[in-house]
């Protein structure tokens, strides 16, 4: 059993450095695309965590100051109850419990942030759904709260969020769609290199089926070159990602000083979850090509 | 051994290879194949290890029916089936001892056992000096017998060669066939497809003559002719 793995490593480390600009060239177009696939999702992840309080027509938040008085509070929401139905359709409060939570959930693993910061200073706000969606409307609306006492600011969705929104999105989609055909041309090049491999070795192939060679025996190196071609991609796809992720995204939110897309942000988990699936297609894609060279190439 | 029942084989319709071929080989048996070329030696060969299956008949090799057999079979039964060429077809990147080798590395033969029996078999062939040549500096005789050897370590129940003998001196053809023939001894069953007439009426085997797809002659103790 040990005699035969290490036979089996052998042959394909020969494979592999036999074909090895092939190979790498291989290995390049599956981390190439399934850089960008990842990207790709970081983004699309990105822009819902920028955008969630403003999904659901939510068009203003009026933030309270951290230190606002319950009193003050209560005058607020007799405000909006007063509202509803009018002006208002519909809003919702989000205590400081609750902001303190989005917040862990969105900067966790950045300790030295989550250092300065407790459930004390966070503000707590009101969502709020205006009946009247136009600009002007919504504006003049948001204004009125602004000067009310415990308030620190109101923020809008305005025109620009929603066009930032739909920016991040086409990019997500191109960045995807160039993604997937880069996979299919990943999928190709494996094909091709294990043709190769496979050609290059025909004569050792010839003897070990006339010497009765079981067929798996015949097609494991070959499969397993064509899956490490992919999982190397994939592994070598995760650091671009973690720049991606790092110095595209983030710096995208810090420089914008609007502060309209606070929290374009991608979660460790998130990132955890977009990164097994780049591998797990990366691998897929490889065991895909591999099938098909051997079935192909391989009369066994 | 061997059994062949009403065997056509067609590689296309026009000109079938093989025509209505039967003959039943005994087990340590020792058969020449003769004919002139294109009578479809090769052919019948290759039905016995399944590299081709007859387009009609049945070929059965020790007891067991091989046309019907799954291709994930296939291999097992040519851990039986010793095979040797006209050109040697031997690794040219790998020792004497790494061809013979590999023929047990790629059935998974423990180690141990591999590095017991290369020795042994290149031993028998007469080649134990020079074991860690490459092949490209033997002679064609020297390299026959490296082939021999792979075919042979794995102790199968028969031998096919096709035509060994056909790249070699008279001389050298010789001790070919001592080799041969001290295998056969072992009670290995030996098919051999040849042009060479000497060697066919000094060993005088049992003959099998191929003309145009057809058995035209079967014949014990035969001569070419
Ligand atoms: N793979 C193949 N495809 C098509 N036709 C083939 C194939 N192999 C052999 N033939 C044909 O079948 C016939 C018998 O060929 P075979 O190779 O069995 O003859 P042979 O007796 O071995 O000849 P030789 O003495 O030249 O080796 C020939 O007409 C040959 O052209
Ligand atoms: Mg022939």
């Amino acid at each position: 059993m040990i005699g035969k793995a290490r036979f089996l490593l052998a042959e394909t480390g020969q494979n592999i450095w036999r074909n090895i600009a092939l190979t790498l060239a291989s290995i390049l177009v599956a981390a190439v695309s399934l850089t960008l696939f990842g990207t790709s999702q970081l983004v699309a992840r990105g822009v819902e965590n920028a955008t969630q309080r403003w999904e659901g027509g939510i068009e203003f938040v009026v933030f309270m100051k951290a230190d606002a008085e319950q009193s003050q509070l209560d005058a607020i929401e007799a405000l909006l109850e007063e509202s509803r139905g009018e002006e208002i359709n519909d809003w919702d409060f989000v205590s400081k419990e609750e902001t303190f939570n989005e917040f862990i959930e969105f900067f966790a693993g950045d300790e030295e942030l989550l250092d300065t910061i407790s459930v004390e200073t966070m503000p707590p706000s009101f969502r709020i759904q205006p009946t009247d969606p136009d600009a002007g409307a919504v504006a003049a609306l948001g204004g009125t709260f602004e000067s009310k006492p415990g308030v620190r600011t109101v923020v809008f969705a305005t025109e620009v969020i929603r066009e930032i929104q739909t920016n991040a999105e086409k990019i997500s989609q191109v960045m995807l769609w160039v993604g997937v055909l880069l996979l299919v041309a990943s999928a190709i090049v494996i094909l091709t290199t294990l043709s190769i491999a496979i050609s290059s070795r025909r004569n050792e192939i010839e003897i070990m089926k006339l010497v009765g060679a079981s067929n798996w025996f015949i097609r494991i190196p070959f499969m397993i070159e064509g899956l490490l071609q992919g999982v190397i991609g994939a592994l070598l796809a995760l650091p671009f990602l973690a720049f991606a992720r790092q110095y595209v995204i983030e710096d995208f939110s810090e420089s914008d000083r609007l502060r309209l897309l606070e929290g374009f942000r991608v979660t460790d988990s998130e990132f955890l979850f977009i990164s097994l699936t780049a591998i797990a297609i990366g691998t897929a894609v490889a065991t895909v090509g591999s099938i098909l060279a051997v079935s192909r190439y391989l009369d066994v | 051994m061997i059994r062949l029942e009403n065997v056509t084989k067609e590689y296309n319709p026009t000109s079938p290879a093989l025509i209505d071929a039967s003959a039943e080989i005994e087990k340590g048996e020792f058969v020449f194949l003769v004919g002139a070329s294109g009578s479809g030696k090769s052919t019948f060969i290759r039905l016995l290890n399944r590299e081709e299956k007859p387009t009609s008949g049945k070929v059965y090799v020790a007891g067991k029916d091989i046309v019907g057999l799954s291709s994930w079979k296939v291999p097992f039964l040519r851990r039986n089936i010793g095979c040797i060429f006209q050109d040697f077809r031997l690794l040219p990147k790998r020792t004497v001892a790494e061809n013979v080798a590999f023929a047990l590395e790629v059935i998974g033969r423990p180690k141990h056992v591999i590095d017991q029996q290369v020795p042994a078999i290149l031993d028998l062939v007469g080649l134990s000096e020079k074991s860690h040549r490459m092949p490209d500096e033997l002679s064609g005789g020297e390299q026959q017998r490296v082939s021999i050897a792979r075919a042979f370590v794995n102790r199968p129940l028969i031998l096919l060669a096709d035509e060994p003998t056909g790249n070699l001196d008279p001389d050298t053809a010789v001790g070919i066939m001592r080799l041969l023939d001290r295998i056969n001894r072992t009670g290995t069953t030996v098919v051999m497809a040849t042009h060479d007439r000497g060697i066919v009426d000094t060993m005088r085997r049992r003959v099998i003559e191929l003309k145009d797809g057809e058995i035209v002659r079967d014949q014990s103790g035969g001569q070419y002719r």
